[in-house]
Protein backbone atom coordinates (compact mmCIF):
# COMPACT_ATOMS: atom_id res chain seq x y z
CA UNK A 1 0.00 0.00 0.00
CA UNK A 2 1.21 3.69 -1.07
CA UNK A 3 2.23 5.85 2.10
CA UNK A 4 0.46 9.68 1.36
CA UNK A 5 3.88 11.66 1.64
CA UNK A 6 2.68 15.75 1.57
CA UNK A 7 4.04 17.96 -0.77
CA UNK A 8 6.15 20.17 1.97
CA UNK A 9 7.82 16.62 2.91
CA UNK A 10 8.81 16.32 -0.31
CA UNK A 11 10.27 19.66 -0.17
CA UNK A 12 12.25 18.62 2.90
CA UNK A 13 13.59 15.85 1.40
CA UNK A 14 15.07 17.53 -1.71
CA UNK A 15 16.35 20.05 0.14
CA UNK A 16 17.95 17.31 3.14
CA UNK A 17 19.65 15.75 -0.16
CA UNK A 18 20.29 19.22 -1.54
CA UNK A 19 22.94 19.62 1.77
CA UNK A 20 24.12 15.76 1.65
CA UNK A 21 25.59 16.45 -1.80
CA UNK A 22 26.43 20.13 -1.22
CA UNK A 23 27.57 20.21 2.49
CA UNK A 24 28.67 24.19 2.37
CA UNK A 25 24.46 24.82 2.27
CA UNK A 26 24.05 23.90 5.62
CA UNK A 27 22.10 26.20 7.62
CA UNK A 28 21.23 27.90 4.30
CA UNK A 29 17.18 29.09 4.37
CA UNK A 30 16.00 26.80 1.92
CA UNK A 31 13.04 28.94 -0.34
CA UNK A 32 10.38 27.60 -3.07
CA UNK A 33 12.42 29.70 -5.96
CA UNK A 34 16.26 28.62 -4.93
CA UNK A 35 17.74 26.92 -8.36
CA UNK A 36 20.23 24.77 -7.84
CA UNK A 37 22.46 25.94 -10.02
CA UNK A 38 22.31 29.08 -8.40
CA UNK A 39 23.05 27.27 -4.91
CA UNK A 40 26.26 26.04 -6.45
CA UNK A 41 25.42 22.80 -7.53
CA UNK A 42 27.12 21.49 -10.95
CA UNK A 43 25.29 19.59 -13.68
CA UNK A 44 26.68 16.19 -11.79
CA UNK A 45 25.60 17.54 -8.19
CA UNK A 46 22.31 18.15 -9.58
CA UNK A 47 22.25 14.33 -11.13
CA UNK A 48 23.04 13.30 -7.61
CA UNK A 49 19.87 14.90 -5.65
CA UNK A 50 17.60 14.02 -8.31
CA UNK A 51 18.35 10.40 -8.15
CA UNK A 52 18.75 10.71 -3.96
CA UNK A 53 15.14 12.43 -3.75
CA UNK A 54 13.88 10.09 -6.25
CA UNK A 55 14.76 6.88 -4.53
CA UNK A 56 13.79 8.22 -1.04
CA UNK A 57 10.17 8.34 -2.46
CA UNK A 58 10.71 5.12 -4.66
CA UNK A 59 9.81 7.18 -7.53
CA UNK A 60 11.09 5.07 -11.05
CA UNK A 61 10.20 8.07 -14.02
CA UNK A 62 12.16 8.88 -16.39
CA UNK A 63 14.29 11.90 -15.81
CA UNK A 64 12.47 14.06 -19.12
CA UNK A 65 9.69 14.57 -17.17
CA UNK A 66 11.54 16.63 -14.68
CA UNK A 67 13.33 19.21 -16.69
CA UNK A 68 10.17 21.10 -17.12
CA UNK A 69 11.05 21.87 -12.92
CA UNK A 70 13.03 25.41 -12.88
CA UNK A 71 13.35 25.76 -9.08
CA UNK A 72 13.49 23.51 -6.13
CA UNK A 73 9.63 24.48 -5.54
CA UNK A 74 8.38 23.28 -8.33
CA UNK A 75 10.09 20.68 -8.30
CA UNK A 76 8.75 19.40 -4.89
CA UNK A 77 4.82 20.43 -6.91
CA UNK A 78 5.81 17.88 -9.80
CA UNK A 79 7.76 15.25 -7.86
CA UNK A 80 4.41 15.28 -5.65
CA UNK A 81 2.19 15.31 -8.44
CA UNK A 82 3.78 11.82 -9.56
CA UNK A 83 4.04 10.74 -6.80
CA UNK A 84 0.29 10.63 -5.88
CA UNK A 85 -0.62 9.36 -9.73
CA UNK A 86 1.79 6.25 -9.54
CA UNK B 1 81.89 19.60 -30.41
CA UNK B 2 81.51 19.82 -26.20
CA UNK B 3 80.04 17.02 -24.56
CA UNK B 4 77.27 18.07 -22.26
CA UNK B 5 76.29 15.75 -19.72
CA UNK B 6 72.58 15.78 -19.47
CA UNK B 7 70.63 17.12 -16.54
CA UNK B 8 70.14 14.95 -13.33
CA UNK B 9 67.10 13.48 -12.27
CA UNK B 10 66.30 14.39 -8.98
CA UNK B 11 63.60 13.12 -6.41
CA UNK B 12 62.48 16.18 -4.60
CA UNK B 13 59.38 15.71 -2.64
CA UNK B 14 57.07 12.36 -1.34
CA UNK B 15 54.27 11.72 0.55
CA UNK B 16 53.38 8.71 1.90
CA UNK B 17 49.97 7.27 3.67
CA UNK B 18 50.10 3.11 5.25
CA UNK B 19 48.41 1.70 8.07
CA UNK B 20 51.65 2.21 10.78
CA UNK B 21 51.46 6.19 9.63
CA UNK B 22 50.45 8.56 8.03
CA UNK B 23 52.85 11.15 6.65
CA UNK B 24 56.96 10.92 6.10
CA UNK B 25 57.62 11.80 9.68
CA UNK B 26 55.66 9.20 11.17
CA UNK B 27 55.75 6.22 8.68
CA UNK B 28 60.26 6.58 9.29
CA UNK B 29 59.90 6.77 12.83
CA UNK B 30 57.62 3.32 12.94
CA UNK B 31 59.82 1.91 10.04
CA UNK B 32 62.64 2.35 12.06
CA UNK B 33 60.49 0.94 14.80
CA UNK B 34 59.59 -2.00 13.24
CA UNK B 35 56.47 -1.15 13.96
CA UNK B 36 53.09 -3.25 12.35
CA UNK B 37 49.37 -3.01 12.11
CA UNK B 38 48.47 -6.38 11.09
CA UNK B 39 45.19 -7.72 12.03
CA UNK B 40 41.97 -8.84 10.78
CA UNK B 41 40.56 -6.88 7.68
CA UNK B 42 37.71 -4.84 8.55
CA UNK B 43 36.98 -2.27 5.94
CA UNK B 44 33.42 -3.06 4.47
CA UNK B 45 32.81 -5.29 1.68
CA UNK B 46 36.70 -6.83 1.93
CA UNK B 47 36.14 -9.48 4.51
CA UNK B 48 35.30 -12.84 2.45
CA UNK B 49 31.50 -13.51 2.88
CA UNK B 50 31.81 -17.47 3.03
CA UNK B 51 31.12 -19.10 6.69
CA UNK B 52 33.76 -21.79 5.70
CA UNK B 53 36.21 -19.29 5.61
CA UNK B 54 38.71 -18.02 8.22
CA UNK B 55 38.81 -14.50 8.37
CA UNK B 56 41.82 -12.59 6.21
CA UNK B 57 44.49 -10.79 8.08
CA UNK B 58 46.30 -7.83 6.51
CA UNK B 59 46.64 -4.12 7.65
CA UNK B 60 44.68 -1.13 7.26
CA UNK B 61 44.50 2.71 7.36
CA UNK B 62 42.78 4.09 10.23
CA UNK B 63 41.68 7.65 10.87
CA UNK B 64 43.05 9.12 7.77
CA UNK B 65 43.55 13.02 7.82
CA UNK B 66 42.57 14.41 4.64
CA UNK B 67 43.78 17.73 3.91
CA UNK B 68 41.38 21.04 4.43
CA UNK B 69 42.15 21.79 0.88
CA UNK B 70 39.83 19.54 -0.45
CA UNK B 71 36.00 20.00 -0.80
CA UNK B 72 33.88 18.07 2.08
CA UNK B 73 31.18 17.82 -1.43
CA UNK B 74 33.97 16.32 -3.49
CA UNK B 75 35.64 14.13 -0.18
CA UNK B 76 31.48 12.56 -0.34
CA UNK B 77 31.92 11.22 -3.86
CA UNK B 78 36.03 10.22 -3.64
CA UNK B 79 36.89 6.56 -3.59
CA UNK B 80 39.00 5.12 -0.28
CA UNK B 81 41.58 5.06 -2.92
CA UNK B 82 40.73 8.53 -4.33
CA UNK B 83 41.12 9.75 -0.52
CA UNK B 84 44.09 8.58 0.45
CA UNK B 85 45.66 9.66 -2.79
CA UNK B 86 44.53 13.26 -2.60
CA UNK B 87 46.20 12.76 0.74
CA UNK B 88 49.17 11.32 0.14
CA UNK B 89 49.57 14.10 -3.21
CA UNK B 90 49.16 17.11 -1.02
CA UNK B 91 52.25 16.08 1.27
CA UNK B 92 54.12 15.74 -1.44
CA UNK B 93 52.76 18.59 -3.65
CA UNK B 94 53.97 20.56 -0.24
CA UNK B 95 57.41 18.81 0.02
CA UNK B 96 58.50 20.07 -3.27
CA UNK B 97 57.26 23.22 -3.38
CA UNK B 98 55.36 22.33 -6.52
CA UNK B 99 53.31 25.72 -5.77
CA UNK B 100 56.55 27.69 -7.58
CA UNK B 101 56.02 25.67 -10.63
CA UNK B 102 54.63 26.74 -14.16
CA UNK B 103 51.12 24.10 -13.44
CA UNK B 104 51.64 23.83 -17.63
CA UNK B 105 55.24 21.95 -17.35
CA UNK B 106 53.84 19.16 -14.53
CA UNK B 107 52.41 15.64 -15.30
CA UNK B 108 51.11 12.89 -13.11
CA UNK B 109 51.15 9.49 -13.63
CA UNK B 110 49.11 6.97 -11.18
CA UNK B 111 50.24 3.89 -11.18
CA UNK B 112 47.53 1.02 -10.96
CA UNK B 113 44.51 -0.19 -12.59
CA UNK B 114 41.24 -0.93 -11.47
CA UNK B 115 42.22 -0.19 -7.80
CA UNK B 116 38.95 1.02 -6.15
CA UNK B 117 37.22 -2.43 -6.69
CA UNK B 118 35.69 -2.08 -3.40
CA UNK B 119 33.67 0.82 -3.57
CA UNK B 120 32.37 -0.32 -6.81
CA UNK B 121 31.28 -3.93 -4.81
CA UNK B 122 29.48 -2.13 -2.42
CA UNK B 123 27.25 0.28 -5.04
CA UNK B 124 27.04 -2.61 -7.21
CA UNK B 125 25.69 -4.98 -4.31
CA UNK B 126 23.30 -2.11 -2.40
CA UNK B 127 21.82 -1.36 -5.74
CA UNK B 128 21.43 -4.82 -7.54
CA UNK B 129 17.62 -4.88 -6.95
CA UNK B 130 17.06 -1.43 -7.92
CA UNK B 131 19.28 -0.59 -10.22
CA UNK B 132 17.65 2.74 -11.42
CA UNK B 133 18.38 4.60 -8.01
CA UNK B 134 22.06 4.17 -9.23
CA UNK B 135 24.03 7.14 -8.00
CA UNK B 136 24.74 9.20 -11.52
CA UNK B 137 28.35 9.67 -10.26
CA UNK B 138 28.98 6.11 -10.47
CA UNK B 139 28.89 6.91 -14.48
CA UNK B 140 31.97 8.45 -13.92
CA UNK B 141 33.45 7.57 -10.53
CA UNK B 142 34.02 4.04 -12.02
CA UNK B 143 37.17 5.32 -14.24
CA UNK B 144 40.58 5.40 -12.17
CA UNK B 145 41.26 8.47 -14.79
CA UNK B 146 38.01 10.05 -12.12
CA UNK B 147 40.66 10.28 -9.82
CA UNK B 148 43.35 11.98 -11.46
CA UNK B 149 40.51 14.55 -12.45
CA UNK B 150 40.27 15.11 -9.13
CA UNK B 151 43.91 15.58 -8.32
CA UNK B 152 44.61 17.80 -11.21
CA UNK B 153 40.89 20.51 -9.90
CA UNK B 154 42.80 20.54 -6.43
CA UNK B 155 46.75 20.37 -7.71
CA UNK B 156 47.39 22.60 -10.51
CA UNK B 157 48.69 19.78 -12.99
CA UNK B 158 47.88 20.85 -16.53
CA UNK B 159 50.83 18.97 -18.68
CA UNK B 160 49.13 15.71 -18.50
CA UNK B 161 47.95 13.22 -16.22
CA UNK B 162 47.06 9.40 -16.69
CA UNK B 163 47.16 6.27 -15.31
CA UNK B 164 49.86 3.20 -15.46
CA UNK B 165 49.01 -0.51 -15.24
CA UNK B 166 51.55 -2.86 -14.54
CA UNK B 167 49.80 -4.98 -11.40
CA UNK B 168 52.36 -5.41 -8.63
CA UNK B 169 54.59 -3.26 -10.50
CA UNK B 170 51.89 -0.28 -11.01
CA UNK B 171 53.90 2.26 -8.35
CA UNK B 172 57.31 1.57 -9.53
CA UNK B 173 56.35 1.77 -13.24
CA UNK B 174 54.74 5.17 -12.47
CA UNK B 175 58.44 5.97 -11.22
CA UNK B 176 60.17 4.83 -14.28
CA UNK B 177 57.50 6.34 -16.75
CA UNK B 178 57.50 9.84 -14.65
CA UNK B 179 61.69 9.97 -14.81
CA UNK B 180 61.57 9.03 -18.70
CA UNK B 181 58.61 12.20 -19.24
CA UNK B 182 61.46 14.16 -17.42
CA UNK B 183 64.25 12.89 -18.93
CA UNK B 184 62.82 13.25 -22.41
CA UNK B 185 62.14 17.19 -21.57
CA UNK B 186 57.82 16.59 -22.22
CA UNK B 187 57.54 18.13 -18.68
CA UNK B 188 60.10 19.94 -15.90
CA UNK B 189 58.44 17.87 -13.28
CA UNK B 190 56.87 14.71 -12.89
CA UNK B 191 54.77 13.25 -10.14
CA UNK B 192 53.99 9.49 -9.65
CA UNK B 193 52.05 7.79 -7.56
CA UNK B 194 51.14 4.26 -6.47
CA UNK B 195 47.31 4.77 -5.47
CA UNK B 196 45.99 2.69 -2.77
CA UNK B 197 44.71 -0.74 -4.18
CA UNK B 198 41.04 -0.97 -2.82
CA UNK B 199 40.35 -4.79 -2.53
CA UNK B 200 37.51 -6.11 -2.57
CA UNK B 201 35.77 -9.34 -0.94
CA UNK B 202 36.40 -10.77 -4.97
CA UNK B 203 39.86 -9.99 -5.31
CA UNK B 204 40.47 -11.53 -2.25
CA UNK B 205 39.01 -14.48 -2.98
CA UNK B 206 40.26 -14.60 -6.41
CA UNK B 207 44.10 -14.15 -5.27
CA UNK B 208 43.62 -16.70 -2.51
CA UNK B 209 42.58 -19.24 -4.32
CA UNK B 210 44.72 -18.68 -6.86
CA UNK B 211 47.41 -19.21 -3.91
CA UNK B 212 48.78 -15.85 -3.99
CA UNK B 213 47.39 -14.52 -0.72
CA UNK B 214 49.03 -15.93 1.93
CA UNK B 215 46.78 -18.25 3.66
CA UNK B 216 45.21 -18.78 7.01
CA UNK B 217 47.70 -20.18 9.18
CA UNK B 218 48.33 -17.19 11.14
CA UNK B 219 45.17 -15.59 11.73
CA UNK B 220 44.98 -15.81 14.76
CA UNK B 221 48.61 -14.30 15.16
CA UNK B 222 48.11 -11.59 12.85
CA UNK B 223 51.35 -10.01 13.25
CA UNK B 224 53.11 -13.54 12.62
CA UNK B 225 51.58 -13.42 9.04
CA UNK B 226 53.43 -11.06 6.68
CA UNK B 227 56.97 -12.95 6.42
CA UNK B 228 58.60 -12.45 3.28
CA UNK B 229 61.98 -14.19 2.35
CA UNK B 230 61.40 -16.63 5.99
CA UNK B 231 60.99 -20.59 5.20
CA UNK B 232 57.24 -20.40 6.85
CA UNK B 233 55.74 -17.65 4.43
CA UNK B 234 53.26 -19.07 2.12
CA UNK B 235 51.55 -15.62 0.10
CA UNK B 236 51.96 -12.17 0.59
CA UNK B 237 49.58 -10.16 3.17
CA UNK B 238 47.73 -7.23 2.07
CA UNK B 239 48.18 -3.94 3.47
CA UNK B 240 46.78 -0.73 2.57
CA UNK B 241 49.08 1.90 1.43
CA UNK B 242 50.07 4.41 -1.01
CA UNK B 243 53.08 6.53 -2.03
CA UNK B 244 53.69 9.71 -3.84
CA UNK B 245 57.09 10.32 -5.28
CA UNK B 246 58.14 14.21 -6.83
CA UNK B 247 60.52 13.52 -9.81
CA UNK B 248 62.21 16.39 -11.87
CA UNK B 249 65.45 17.68 -13.51
CA UNK B 250 68.15 18.90 -11.34
CA UNK B 251 68.33 22.17 -12.99
CA UNK B 252 65.04 23.02 -12.23
CA UNK B 253 64.81 21.54 -8.36
CA UNK B 254 66.82 25.11 -7.30
CA UNK B 255 63.34 26.79 -5.89
CA UNK B 256 63.43 28.11 -2.43
CA UNK B 257 62.93 24.90 0.25
CA UNK B 258 64.04 22.18 -1.80
CA UNK B 259 65.90 19.55 -0.52
CA UNK B 260 66.37 16.76 -3.31
CA UNK B 261 66.33 13.34 -1.62
CA UNK B 262 68.32 11.37 -4.33
CA UNK B 263 69.18 11.07 -8.08
CA UNK B 264 67.36 8.59 -9.86
CA UNK B 265 70.19 7.16 -11.99
CA UNK B 266 68.79 4.23 -13.83
CA UNK B 267 65.71 2.17 -14.58
CA UNK B 268 64.18 -0.84 -16.64
CA UNK B 269 61.57 -2.49 -17.56
CA UNK B 270 61.12 -5.66 -19.41
CA UNK B 271 58.15 -8.58 -20.17
CA UNK B 272 58.63 -12.04 -19.95
CA UNK B 273 56.68 -13.04 -22.21
CA UNK B 274 54.20 -15.56 -20.00
CA UNK B 275 50.74 -14.13 -19.31
CA UNK B 276 50.79 -16.19 -15.48
CA UNK B 277 51.23 -14.91 -12.68
CA UNK B 278 54.74 -17.03 -12.16
CA UNK B 279 58.12 -14.80 -11.62
CA UNK B 280 61.09 -15.33 -14.12
CA UNK B 281 65.30 -15.27 -12.76
CA UNK B 282 66.17 -14.73 -16.81
CA UNK B 283 63.49 -11.32 -16.55
CA UNK B 284 64.40 -10.13 -13.07
CA UNK B 285 68.08 -10.48 -13.88
CA UNK B 286 67.71 -8.76 -17.12
CA UNK B 287 66.16 -5.33 -15.36
CA UNK B 288 68.60 -5.11 -12.87
CA UNK B 289 71.59 -5.59 -15.10
CA UNK B 290 70.06 -3.09 -17.31
CA UNK B 291 69.22 -0.50 -14.59
CA UNK B 292 72.34 -0.85 -13.43
CA UNK B 293 73.96 -0.72 -16.44
CA UNK B 294 71.93 2.95 -17.43
CA UNK B 295 73.16 4.10 -13.60
CA UNK B 296 76.78 3.35 -15.14
CA UNK B 297 77.07 1.93 -11.65
CA UNK B 298 79.11 -1.99 -10.80
CA UNK B 299 76.64 -4.38 -9.07
CA UNK B 300 79.13 -3.95 -6.04
CA UNK B 301 78.48 -0.34 -6.11
CA UNK B 302 74.72 -1.54 -4.68
CA UNK B 303 74.82 -0.80 -0.84
CA UNK B 304 71.00 -1.74 -0.75
CA UNK B 305 68.47 -3.41 -2.17
CA UNK B 306 64.84 -2.80 -0.98
CA UNK B 307 63.33 -5.97 -2.95
CA UNK B 308 59.88 -7.10 -3.97
CA UNK B 309 59.74 -9.92 -1.65
CA UNK B 310 55.94 -10.28 -1.50
CA UNK B 311 56.49 -13.27 0.57
CA UNK B 312 55.45 -15.57 -2.19
CA UNK B 313 57.20 -18.98 -2.75
CA UNK B 314 58.54 -19.05 -5.90
CA UNK B 315 58.75 -15.41 -6.36
CA UNK B 316 60.75 -14.47 -3.46
CA UNK B 317 63.01 -17.88 -4.12
CA UNK B 318 63.26 -16.35 -7.84
CA UNK B 319 63.92 -12.70 -6.76
CA UNK B 320 67.15 -14.01 -4.27
CA UNK B 321 68.55 -16.07 -7.24
CA UNK B 322 68.21 -12.89 -9.20
CA UNK B 323 70.13 -10.85 -6.66
CA UNK B 324 72.85 -13.23 -6.71
CA UNK B 325 73.43 -13.99 -9.96
CA UNK B 326 73.80 -10.36 -10.85
CA UNK B 327 76.13 -9.38 -7.65
CA UNK B 328 74.46 -7.85 -5.15
CA UNK B 329 75.01 -10.00 -2.54
CA UNK B 330 76.83 -8.11 -0.36
CA UNK B 331 74.43 -5.15 -0.56
CA UNK B 332 72.09 -4.83 2.81
CA UNK B 333 68.33 -5.86 2.23
CA UNK B 334 65.19 -5.52 4.08
CA UNK B 335 61.61 -5.92 3.40
CA UNK B 336 59.10 -3.61 3.67
CA UNK B 337 56.56 -5.92 2.91
CA UNK B 338 56.98 -7.60 6.63
CA UNK B 339 56.03 -3.94 8.06
CA UNK B 340 53.06 -2.78 5.77
CA UNK B 341 51.80 -5.55 3.65
CA UNK B 342 52.15 -5.67 0.38
CA UNK B 343 50.19 -2.55 -1.30
CA UNK B 344 50.06 -4.21 -5.04
CA UNK B 345 49.45 -1.58 -7.05
CA UNK B 346 50.89 1.16 -4.70
CA UNK B 347 54.19 -1.18 -3.51
CA UNK B 348 56.52 0.09 -5.94
CA UNK B 349 56.03 4.01 -5.46
CA UNK B 350 56.13 3.29 -1.35
CA UNK B 351 59.09 1.50 -1.63
CA UNK B 352 60.64 4.25 -3.51
CA UNK B 353 59.83 6.40 -0.48
CA UNK B 354 60.96 3.86 2.12
CA UNK B 355 64.12 3.72 0.15
CA UNK B 356 64.70 7.62 -0.20
CA UNK B 357 63.59 8.14 3.41
CA UNK B 358 65.86 5.37 4.96
CA UNK B 359 68.76 7.07 2.45
CA UNK B 360 68.30 10.62 4.08
CA UNK B 361 68.54 9.16 8.04
CA UNK B 362 71.06 6.86 7.27
CA UNK B 363 69.29 3.91 9.04
CA UNK B 364 67.92 1.26 7.47
CA UNK B 365 64.75 -0.31 9.52
CA UNK B 366 64.26 -3.95 10.29
CA UNK B 367 62.44 -6.60 8.91
CA UNK B 368 59.68 -8.66 10.58
CA UNK B 369 59.22 -12.15 11.12
CA UNK B 370 62.43 -13.26 9.09
CA UNK B 371 63.24 -16.02 11.74
CA UNK B 372 64.65 -18.64 9.47
CA UNK B 373 65.68 -16.63 5.95
CA UNK B 374 65.47 -18.77 2.83
CA UNK B 375 69.35 -17.52 2.14
CA UNK B 376 71.41 -16.69 5.41
CA UNK B 377 74.24 -15.62 3.84
CA UNK B 378 72.58 -12.54 2.11
CA UNK B 379 73.07 -9.21 4.36
CA UNK B 380 69.91 -8.82 5.62
CA UNK B 381 68.36 -6.34 8.45
CA UNK B 382 66.73 -8.58 10.40
CA UNK B 383 65.43 -7.80 14.38
CA UNK B 384 66.65 -4.22 14.69
CA UNK B 385 67.57 -1.50 12.14
CA UNK B 386 70.80 -0.82 11.48
CA UNK B 387 72.79 2.48 10.96
CA UNK B 388 74.43 2.60 7.21
CA UNK B 389 74.05 5.77 5.10
CA UNK B 390 73.12 4.51 1.82
CA UNK B 391 75.31 5.63 -1.18
CA UNK B 392 73.30 3.38 -3.68
CA UNK B 393 69.99 1.60 -3.51
CA UNK B 394 68.12 -0.57 -6.00
CA UNK B 395 64.75 -1.30 -5.70
CA UNK B 396 62.87 -4.21 -7.99
CA UNK B 397 59.11 -4.84 -8.70
CA UNK B 398 57.31 -7.59 -10.66
CA UNK B 399 53.89 -8.30 -11.43
CA UNK B 400 51.36 -11.06 -12.78
CA UNK B 401 51.51 -11.33 -16.14
CA UNK B 402 55.58 -11.02 -16.57
CA UNK B 403 56.00 -7.41 -15.59
CA UNK B 404 59.82 -6.66 -14.37
CA UNK B 405 60.86 -3.48 -13.52
CA UNK B 406 64.31 -1.97 -11.49
CA UNK B 407 65.08 1.46 -10.46
CA UNK B 408 68.53 2.53 -9.41
CA UNK B 409 68.98 5.40 -7.02
CA UNK B 410 71.85 7.52 -5.72
CA UNK B 411 72.38 9.64 -2.42
CA UNK B 412 72.58 13.47 -3.62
Amino acid sequence: MKTEITRDRIFNIIVQHTCEVIPELEGHSFVETDRLADLGANSMDRAEIVMMTLESLSLKIPLIELVSAKNIGKFADLLHEKHQST
Amino acid sequence: MKNISPPKILITGVGITTAIGQGKINFLAAILAGKDAFARLNRPGRQIADANNVPLVGCEIDNLVIPDRIATRDIRTASWSAQVGVTSLDEAWRDAHLDDVDPSRIGLIVGGSNFQQRELVLIQEKYADRAYFLPPSYGMAFLDSDFCGLCTQYFPVTGFAHTVGGASASGQLAVIEASEAVASGRVDVCIAMGALMDLSHWECRGLQAMGAMGSNRYADRPSLASRPFDRDRDGFIFGESCGVVVIEKGDTADRAGVVPYAEVLGWATRMDGNRKPNPSQVGELSVILASLARAGLSPQAIDYINPHGSGSIAGDNTELSAIREAGLSSAYINTTKSLIGHGLTAAGAVEVVTTVLQMRAGVLHPSRNLDNPIDSTLNWVRGESVTHQIEYAIALSMGFGGINTALCLGRN
